[in-house]
Formats: C-alpha cells, sequence, structure tokens
C-alpha cells in the first residue's frame, strides 16, 4: 500500500498545494473568528514577522526553514517508498546528539575536518534512530507508525538525559551543553546573517533526491515499491526490502541531519526541548509539498515563515502560539480532502462491478 | 402466463466514461430458472447488482411484485425478497460458516438462526461445516455457504452470478438440479454466466445483454447455439473465431515437439501451498494447469516465473521468464504510473537499454511506443496512466512487455479473466501463434474450456500436487474427475 | 521493599494504567470495525481540556468527565469525517488530528489561563473506596480505592466482550473490520458501523482525559497526554483487540509507568529521564516479543468505499 496519497503530477500538485492552502486560511480565519481574534490582524502580524524585511526573512524565515527543509525532505522519501516514517523528531534529536558529541568531543580537529564530522555524526545517528524501527517492520512486520512515535518519545527523553548527564556543560547549571568550539560551527552562507550553510546543504540534497527519484534507477525502485510492492516484486523482480531498508534509513539520516545543522549552525549548544514539533510539522511540509523534493523546499519555507510569524503573532495580536499546530493539521486536512477529490474525478474510466 | 416477480426496465448505469448499461429490460417469473448470458462486459453484473441495491441506477425501473421500488442498499434488496449469490465470494473468511449466515440476520436470536440453518440444509442436501472458519473450508463449501446464506433469508427472487466458475463438472449438475428444484418451490431464479452450454442446460428462458443492452429473449425451446452467440457477439467479430471462443475449437496447429528441449524443471518443491510438486516445461509446448482455483496455482506460477524461490526442492527456471500474472491491476502494474514505466518496470534491466545508475528513459520511452503500436494498445500515448485503460489494454500493455524481454518462457495466469470476447480471442491468438515460434508456454487457468482448446499437455493441481492428465483423458469430464479425485473429501 | 511501599507503587501502576486501559478498550471497539484512530492522543488531550474545564464551569468533577467524553468524540468526529467520510488515509488523517488537537488545546488554554498559567486547581474526581474489596490486603486499595473512571473501565471490559463477540451488534462490526465488501453484501451499513465505532473510541479516550486531569493530576497541563494514545494503539495489539485482555495489558503498562517508585524504593538511582523513556522502550520491547501471536481485522486501516 503506498504512502497515504498519490503524488500527482507536479502540475497537479501544485494546484493541490494552493488549493489546500487557500483552504487552510479560510478555515483557519473561521476558527480565530470564532475565538474572538481578528483574522485580518492575525495575517498582517503574520506578514510582518515573517516576510517584513530582508533581515527578518533571512535571519529568521529562512533560518526556521532550515530543520523542516531537511525533515520534510526526510519523510517525502520515506512516504514516497511507502514507509511512514512519523519519526522524524526523534531522528532530529539522534543527530542533535550525535553531532554535538562530535563537536565537542574531537576538537583538535582543524573547521575543514570537523564540520563535516559532525555533518556526518548526526546524519549516522538519525540514521541508527531509524534502524530500530526499520527492522522490526521487516523482520517482524510491526507497523512502523506506532514503533517511530515510541521512538520518538525515546529520542527526546534520551536528549534530554544527555544534557543532565554525560553531555552537560561544565559549570553543571543547567541542562544544556557547553557551547561549541569556533571550528565545528556551520559558517554562514549570507554574511552578516544568522543563515548558515545548513540551508545550502538541504537545498544540496533536495536537488539530488530530485534528480534520484526522476532519473536514477534506484529512485525508480522507491516509487514502484512506494507505489505498489505487489507490481514492483512481481512485474519489476524488485525487493522490496531492500528498497525499504535503504530508504528508511536515509530517512532517518536526512532526519538527523536536521538535528546535526541545528546544534551546528544555530545554537552551537544542545538542550532540552531543542524541536518544536519540528518532526511532526515535517509529515504537513511533505504532504502540502506533494511529496516532491522542489515542493517540500517551497512549503518548507512557508512553514518557516509561519513559525517565525508566530511569534509576531502572539505579541502583537494576543494569538497563542500553539495556533501554528492548528494550522498546520488543517493543511493536511485540506491535502487530504483535496486529493480524495482529484482521486474522485479520476476514477473515471474503470468499471466497476461489471463482468 | 403470471406477471413477472421482477420487471427491470431500460435500465441505465455508467461509470465516469464507460456506459455500462445503456437500457437493459429483464423479466424474472416465478417457477422457471432464467438465464442470463452475455460476454465479459455485457453489462450482466451490473445489472444484477443494481437489483441487490447495490448500485444506483442512473435511469430506468425497477419493479418487484408489480410495484416500483428503489432500492437503496443491498439491505433493501433482502427486505424484499432479492437474494443476490455474488460471483466473487462476500464471505468473510476470518469468521465461522455460522457466524457468517448469521452474519446481517436481525432480530432472531442464535438459537434460532441455529434451527433455521439446520432445517435449510435438511431441505436442500446443502451440508457446510458450521463451526470451522471460513478461511479453512473449500471452494465448493463456500459455494454452498454462500447459497445457503442467501436462502436463509427466504428470497423469492434467486440469483446467482457466475456460479460456474469454480466447480467442478459433477458439483455443475448438483447445483442445477438445486436451482430447479428451487424455482418448482415457486421462486424466480437466475442465472448470470458467460459459458453457453451450462446456461443451455439449465434453463427454462434466456435472456443475452450486449455493451448494455438486452439484445434477445426466448424459450429455451426456441433457443439455437448460433443465434445466442451472434446475439452475444453482434457484428464485428468473425462468426468462426466467436463460435471457436464459445467451443474452444481452437487446437493449436503443431503439435507437441518431442521432449527434447526441457525449458523448466521442477522437483519435489514444497511450500506455501505446494506439496512436493514436480513439473517439466518443453519448448514449442503450451502446458495447462488446471485446477479450481486455491490449490496452489498462483504460487506454482510465481516459482515457474521464478519471481518467488520454493522454500525446499529444486527449481530449475530460464533466468528470464515472461509472466502475465491473474491480478493485473495489483501484481502487473501500477496504476499510478504512465505506460512508459509501467514498461520500464520490466525492462529496465536488460542489457539493451544500457548500464549505469541513470534510467535510459528515453529508450524505454521509445520501446514503449513500439509496444503500444504493435500490440494495438487504445491509449492516448504513452504517457497515459495505466489505470485509466481498460481491462483488455491493460492486458496488451502487460504482453507486449513481457514479450519483449525475448524470454524462453511464458507463463500466463487466467490471462482473459475479465476480457471481452474480442481481447480474449486475441490473447489466444497471441499464445498459440507464440507456442507455434517456440516459446514455452505455462497456461493457468480456472477455464477448462481454454485449457483444453489450448494445451498440448494438462495437469491438474489440487491441494499443491501436480497430477498429470493422459492423453484420453483430456476432457471436460476427464479432467473434472481428476480435479475431484484428487480431493480428499467431496467438495 | 515493604508492604506500604509495595501497595503504594501497585496504586501507581493502577492508577496509571487506567487512562491507558479507557482508551485503548475504546481504541479495540475502533479497530475491530476496520479503523485505526492515531489521533486518539488528540482525544485524549481534548478530553483533558474538556474535562477540566467542564468541571469548572458546572462546578463538578463527574460533568467535567462528561464534558470530557464529548471532547473526545468530538475530535473522533473530525477524524471520522475525512478518514471514513472522505476515504482519507487514517494515518495521515490521524496524524493530522492529534497534531491539531494538541495544537488546539495549547491554544484554548494559553488563551484562557495566560502562557506561563497559574495552575488551574479543579473539583478532583475523589476515590471511592469500595467496601470491602478495598480491605483486600496489598491489592484492595489499589484496585478497589480509586477514582469512579476506574471502576467504569472494569466494567467497560466485560460488556465490551460481551458485546463483541456474543451480539449480532458485535458480530457485524467484526465483519465490518475483517471484509467489508462481505458485509455490505449481507446488508451492513459499513460506513455507519465505523462511525460510531469510531466516536465511541473517541469518547472512550476522552474519559481518559478527563481522568488525567481530574482524578490524577487535578490540574490541566499542556500536552499533559505525553503520547498515551500512541501506547494505547500498542496496547491494543498486545491485547489481541480483545478488550478484556486490553484492560490487563493497559494496567501492566501502568506498572511499568510505576517502576520509577518501585526502583527507587529498592535503592536504584538511574536519571529521571531514563524512568520516562521507559514505558516507550518497554512497549517496543513488547510489541517485538508479541509478534505473531495475534493478528489485527483484515481490513484494518485500509480505504473502503461503499458501492454506488
Amino acid at each position: 500500500m503506498s504512502a497515504g496519497i498519490a503524488p500527482a503530477r507536479a502540475r497537479e500538485a501544485a494546484l493541490l498545494g494552493l488549493g489546500a492552502v487557500t483552504l487552510t486560511l479560510g478555515a483557519g480565519s473561521v476558527l480565530l473568528l470564532l475565538g474572538g481574534y481578528d483574522p485580518a490582524a492575525a495575517g498582517a502580524a503574520m506578514l510582518r514577522g515573517s516576510v517584513g524585511s530582508w533581515n527578518t526573512f533571512v535571519s529568521i524565515t529562512l533560518v526556521r526553514s532550515v530543520p523542516l527543509l531537511f525533515a520534510g525532505l526526510a519523510v517525502a522519501l520515506a512516504f514516497r517508498a511507502g514507509v511512514w516514517n512519523i519519526g522524524a523528531e526523534g531522528q532530529l534529536y539522534a543527530g542533535a546528539v550525535g553531532g554535538v558529541w562530535v563537536a565537542l568531543t574531537f576538537t583538535g580537529l582543524p573547521s575543514p575536518l570537523l564540520v563535516p564530522a559532525v555533518l556526518v555524526a548526526s546524519g549516522l545517528a538519525g540514521g541508527l534512530w531509524a534502524l530500530v524501527p526499520t527492522l522490526m517492520r521487516l523482520r517482524l512486520g510491526i507497523g512502523e507508525v506506532i514503533t517511530t512515535i515510541l521512538m520518538n518519545f525515546v529520542g527526546i527523553y534520551m536528549a534530554a538525559w544527555m544534557v543532565h548527564g554525560p553531555l552537560q556543560e561544565q559549570r553543571g547549571v543547567f541542562p544544556q551543553t557547553d557551547r561549541i568550539i569556533e571550528a565545528a560551527r556551520l559558517p554562514a552562507l549570507i554574511p552578516g546573517t544568522r543563515l548558515h550553510i545548513g540551508f545550502g546543504l538541504a537545498l544540496v540534497i533536495a536537488a539530488v533526491l530530485a534528480v534520484m527519484l526522476r532519473r536514477s534507477r534506484f529512485g525508480f525502485q522507491i516509487r514502484a515499491v512506494g507505489a505498489s510492492p505487489e507490481a514492483a516484486a512481481v512485474a519489476g523482480r524488485i525487493n522490496p526490502a531492500r528498497v525499504v531498508f535503504i530508504s528508511f534509513l536515509a530517512s532517518g539520516a536526512i532526519a538527523g541531519l536536521a538535528g546535526g545543522a541545528e546544534v551546528s549552525g544555530l545554537t552551537y549548544a544542545l538542550y532540552e526541548d531543542l524541536s518544536d514539533g519540528w518532526g511532526y510539522t515535517a509529515i504537513a511540509v511533505a504532504l502540502l509539498g506533494g511529496l516532491r523534493p522542489g515542493g517540500v523546499v517551497v512549503t518548507a519555507i512557508f512553514f518557516g515563515a509561519l513559525q517565525a510569524g508566530a511569534g509576531a503573532m502572539q505579541r502583537d495580536a494576543g494569538i497563542p502560539a500553539a495556533w501554528v499546530d492548528v494550522v498546520e493539521a488543517l493543511v493536511i486536512l485540506a491535502v487530504l480532502g483535496l486529493d480524495r477529490v482529484r482521486a474522485a474525478r479520476a476514477a473515471t474510466s474503470t468499471v466497476e462491478g461489471g463482468a | 402466463m403470471s406477471d413477472p416477480l421482477v420487471r427491470l426496465r431500460g435500465v441505465q448505469r455508467r461509470f465516469g466514461r464507460v456506459q455500462a448499461l445503456a437500457g437493459a429490460d429483464l423479466d424474472l417469473r416465478a417457477g422457471e430458472v432464467h438465464g442470463v448470458l452475455g460476454a465479459n462486459g455485457a453489462g450482466k453484473s451490473t445489472l444484477f447488482n443494481v437489483l441487490g441495491g447495490l448500485l444506483a441506477p442512473d435511469a430506468g425501473s425497477v419493479e418487484i411484485e408489480g410495484a416500483q421500488i428503489a432500492l437503496g442498499s443491498p439491505r433493501d434488496a433482502w427486505s424484499r425478497g432479492i437474494g443476490l449469490v455474488h460471483q466473487h465470494f462476500t464471505l468473510v473468511p476470518a469468521l465461522s460458516v455460522k457466524e457468517n449466515l448469521a452474519l446481517g440476520l436481525r432480530g432472531r436470536s442464535l438459537a434460532e438462526i441455529s434451527r433455521v440453518v439446520e432445517a435449510t440444509m435438511e431441505r436442500t442436501g446443502l451440508r457446510v461445516p458450521l463451526e470451522a472458519s471460513v478461511s479453512a473450508i473449500g471452494v465448493g463449501d463456500r459455494q454452498r455457504t454462500e447459497i445457503l446464506k442467501t436462502l436463509l433469508r427466504d428470497p423469492k427472487v434467486l440469483v446467482l452470478d457466475e456460479p460456474t466458475a469454480v466447480l467442478t463438472p459433477e458439483e455443475v449438475d448438483g447445483l442445477f438440479d438445486l436451482l430447479r428444484e428451487l424455482a418448482a418451490e415457486g421462486r424466480a431464479v437466475a442465472l448470470v454466466a458467460h459459458k453457453l452450454d451450462e446456461v443451455l442446460a439449465v434453463s427454462d428462458r434466456l435472456t443475452v445483454l450486449r455493451a448494455g443492452r438486452t439484445v434477445l429473449t426466448t424459450e429455451r425451446v426456441d433457443a439455437t447455439e448460433r443465434a445466442l452467440v451472434a446475439a452475444m457477439v453482434g457484428g464485428g467479430v468473425a462468426d468462426e473465431i466467436a463460435l471457436g471462443v464459445h467451443r474452444m475449437s481452437l487446437k493449436p496447429e503443431v503439435p507437441a515437439l518431442d521432449p527434447s528441449t526441457v525449458v523448466a524443471r521442477l522437483s519435489g518443491v514444497t511450500g506455501d501451498r505446494l506439496s512436493n510438486a514436480a513439473l517439466e516445461v518443453r519448448a514449442g509446448e503450451v502446458l495447462g494447469v488446471a485446477g479450481v482455483e486455491g490449490n496452489g496455482q498462483h504460487e506454482l506460477a510465481l516459482v515457474l516465473a521464478g519471481r518467488v524461490r520454493p522454500a525446499t526442492g529444486g527449481a530449475q527456471v530460464p533466468d528470464e521468464v515472461a509472466f502475465i500474472p491473474q491480478d493485473r491491476r495489483t501484481e502487473g502494474l501500477v496504476s499510478d504510473f504512465d505506460l512508459t514505466e509501467n514498461i520500464a518496470l520490466a525492462l529496465s534491466r536488460l542489457d539493451r537499454f544500457g548500464a549505469g545508475p541513470l534510467m535510459p528513459w528515453s529508450g524505454l520511452a521509445e520501446e514503449a511506443e513500439r509496444i503500444r503500436i504493435r500490440f494495438d494498445v487504445t491509449a492516448p500515448s504513452v504517457a497515459t496512466l495505466a489505470g485509466a485503460l481498460s481491462g483488455g489494454n491493460q492486458q496488451r500493455v502487460i504482453i507486449g512487455r513481457e514479450l519483449a524481454l525475448g524470454a524462453q518462457m511464458l507463463v500466463a495466469e487466467n490471462p482473459t479473466r475479465g476480457l471481452d470476447v474480442a481481447a480474449a480471442a486475441y490473447v489466444h491468438g497471441e499464445l498459440a501463434r507464440l507456442a507455434a515460434e517456440g516459446l514455452a508456454i505455462v497456461l493457468v487457468s480456472t477455464d477448462l474450456d481454454e485449457i483444453l482448446g489450448l494445451s498440448n499437455r494438462v495437469v491438474v493441481m489440487t491441494r499443491g500436487r501436480i497430477v498429470e492428465v493422459p492423453e484420453n483423458e483430456r476432457t471436460r469430464e476427464g479432467v473434472g474427475a481428476l480435479m475431484l479425485t484428487g480431493r480428499s473429501q467431496a467438495g | 521493599m515493604s508492604q506500604v511501599e509495595l501497595t503504594l507503587f501497585l496504586e501507581s501502576a493502577v492508577r496509571l494504567g487506567i487512562p491507558l486501559a479507557l482508551a485503548a478498550m475504546g481504541e479495540t471497539i475502533t479497530e475491530r470495525s476496520g479503523v485505526i484512530n492515531i489521533g486518539l492522543e488528540g482525544s485524549i488531550i481534548a478530553g483533558a481540556l474538556g474535562g477540566a474545564l467542564g468541571a469548572l464551569a458546572f462546578e463538578g468533577a463527574g460533568l467535567g468527565v462528561m464534558s470530557g467524553a464529548m471532547a473526545g468524540m468530538l475530535v473522533g468526529l473530525v477524524f471520522a469525517a475525512f478518514a471514513i467520510g472522505l476515504g482519507a488515509d487514517q494515518i495521515i488523517t490521524g496524524t493530522a488530528v492529534t497534531i491539531g488537537g494538541l495544537g488546539m488545546t495549547g491554544a484554548i488554554y494559553q488563551a484562557r489561563f495566560g502562557a506561563t498559567g497559574t495552575e488551574l486547581s479543579l473539583p478532583t474526581l475523589a476515590p471511592v473506596a469500595i467496601p470491602v474489596l478495598s480491605e483486600i490486603p496489598l491489592v484492595g486499595s489499589a484496585l478497589f480505592a480509586q477514582a469512579p473512571t476506574a471502576y467504569f473501565a472494569y466494567l467497560m471490559a466485560p460488556i465490551a466482550w460481551y458485546l463483541l463477540f456474543k451480539t449480532a451488534w458485535g458480530l457485524e462490526l467484526r465483519a465490518t473490520g475483517e471484509a467489508p465488501a462481505a458485509a455490505e453484501a449481507a446488508g451492513v451499513r459499513v460506513r455507519l458501523v465505523r462511525l460510531v465505532a469510531t466516536l465511541f473510541g473517541g469518547a472512550m479516550a476522552g474519559i481518559a482525559g478527563a481522568h488525567l486531569a481530574l482524578a490524577h493530576a487535578g490540574t490541566f497541563a499542556e500536552n499533559m497526554s505525553a503520547g498515551k494514545g500512541f501506547i494505547a494503539i500498542a496496547v491494543v495489539v498486545l491485547g489481541r483487540w480483545n478488550p478484556i485482555l486490553v484492560l490487563f495489558a493497559a494496567l501492566f503498562f501502568g506498572a511499568a509507568s510505576a517502576l520509577q517508585f518501585f526502583l527507587q524504593a529498592l535503592g536504584f538511582d538511574l536519571a529521571y529521564q531514563i524512568f520516562l523513556a521507559f514505558p516507550y522502550v518497554l512497549t517496543l520491547a513488547a510489541l517485538a516479543g508479541w509478534v505473531g501471536k495475534s493478528r489485527a481485522p483484515a481490513a484494518l486501516a485500509l480505504p473502503w468505499e461503499p458501492h454506488r
């Protein structure tokens, strides 16, 4: 069974995305009105807080979008392969832990070696975090939805334990690590702003995934297994288990990069509650982007804007920041609803129940 | 002549772009067995799904006992005394036979239901193992359970949709006796089929549907085979082919080659539903594998086609085996992929498209176009999604693709299932041609006529075992008997 | 470990297990009809907030529980509208409902009580000791001196079991979850059955949430459901979709959560976070260990369209 929605042709996917955003804006406004808030003021505050100025856009919105971009690509890749990776949150934390550990341990290395080492470590850690659900699915036939969600909780507590214990800062006051040294930090992508090369790396990964899915043999196998594991095995003589294994772990690794890039590019340390539910937001990002890497880039920036604007929304229009989660949910539901409409209209030429 | 119990007039129904029913009429009278004939796709099942409350008609009327009714659901149909026995079993595998019988019977206690079940089993002679799980019983028992389920509700009208496909010839006779009895009790019995001789054997009156319309209604005594076939296929398909399809007199032109070139060999294969299966397949022959569904044919096909490695035993099959699976939509094609991508599924591995990590899309697109034209696939272009094609065209794509593999062997599983007459004739023609050209073909089919009409050699599968049918027993009765004796209990 | 400590442990075990039991029993019925509701977490948190607000508004914990049930059912309705009504993918719909539920409850709470809210003080569901039974040594007070919602859970298990396996309605429900096409042909209204099953599950989860807020914590905090909805879904698997076994599995998990007190009392001194992670790790291990011994309803999570 393929993962949820059939990524339609690019044009259809874009239309669906736009339609979903429109529906969400509408539904969201209604809910705000019901709550006694002013949707217009909310919208204005959100815009101001996200794209109000060049600096806001680059140093806040784009920066916020980096982990969403990594995680969104991770989720999109998994869903394309028919893997329900709801565990990007845990994989992200694992990646953050792995990355920060390398940054704190190998302080003797020069920057050109240390920075990639940090990123590779975070990717490996994320992939490793996906290993348990992967094996449980492939060896034991246990659905990965619940196992990845459970691993999320384990990941969050594992990271919390790390910053309370083994990785805690020298002076032992706060539950956080020491700040990582200069050599381990990601340089800025645009000098003078907070936007680090993590953004560039994410874009590169998006491009690689896009080319892979469209043009490579393995990408084709991923799409086939995601669309119909039976046809892939029988008609294509593809081994679905192998494809699932690689895709699942790769997805975990990319999600791990989200954590690693955040720690080495922005916060320069690990603390509790690093992520604001990015792993779950990534699902909305991936779906709204039609599970296509190019679409995910656009939607990640969109959600980055949402999260960036949420703070302004709270200050200026008094709307609680948790509201952004509601918007995410509305987006997913809108995409699902519109996809069903698309499917109903596409079911035109098949004859039912007739012999 | 009493008024008909059921009167369907001018029923229309379309699915998207396909007009499944374009004005069909039917009268069902009490006390008669009415045969409804038509090729695959003529609209028979659709018409009865309307009568059974599963589908709403776009136009036309449904009259039951003189009153015009709009049937909103199967429950409505049940309450009006319409009992539909479906083509594809509507039993719940995980539940017991007794639970399946009780399902949907409201207002009666379980004890009462048990009593009625016993009484009905007595009366009709249909015995089923009540406590067994449906997943564990054989096809014959399931058929009987389906019929019992319907009879429990004491229907005035009983409709059976293609009931004989999964029965041995002996079981078919038993069923027909039962139908005559039920009709004699004053019910209206309708039998839907596309097999001419069966329907002729049991019906009092006949109706022929073609392209969603009623084209002929006649008493049995007045009916001739020729007239019925002509009504079923209409113009456009040569009479001989049409008759041939129904009589299955399409004997292969080249007799079986001497047993020199063995292309595939299985010995002692045991596993998923296979029990010590042994088989040899030779070049240029059509090997027919007959048997009632569920005896391991699908598993055998997958092993022969090299898609599955058997748990134990030896399987020597060629590296490349062309495979036409019976489930086109789930195992043969990816509905959301276009023609090029579906063809790429099987062909992209071939050397002639090049090696390397990238997909050779331009070469594959050319090949897809070539196949589309050569195999006459009705599709606007190779960018059409496979899910949008009709069954017959999907089969053409699969055949074209698989043949392009250049394999020595072809395994075809129920290749004409769900296809209309012309498409079925096409497939049979292709199979005969390929065998004549030296391809080794394994034809796995539940359609005995198809097997007998095309095969040089026939084997029967029962309970995972393979039994060869001697030359002199290659008839419906002979093969049927083998299918029966291979099983340890009747039904 | 002294008897007092053991009794405390058992009391905690039951208290922590009850919300799981309530939610899991509801989800058992839902899944038996072929629907997997990942949005259960959303129903629980909605029930917690609904319970809290209801208890405040109606000045009574009992009415609070009813409000919680309604809130949980409402969330279930949203899920059903998309997953059953539109036939949208159940997994993704459930994920959206959970994200939305957590966000909505968080937003409403923040709006009413401020972002750094002073702790709500709610009318609580006091434990009610059942005479005689609660006197049983060791387990008496653990099992029979709990909030009324616990007794509701105990009663629900055999009732649900009976309904599921001994009544015509239960048969229809099970048929819907195993082979909806067959059920439809037999005259069962598949979507209606699934809707009712989902609403029931939502209501039970709502009661679970209300129990969390009113009987357990005595207040509401954002995200206080802490993944119990997901654990409940795993508990359904472990309980083999049988309401009575599910009750036991849930209590077992309550014990796992209560383990931190047990181990601390025994002198182990592991980090707090490891104890927090323990229930989830245990769930994973249990899923891995129990595999192959139970079978899900055949049509679970598969989309289904009625003929028409």
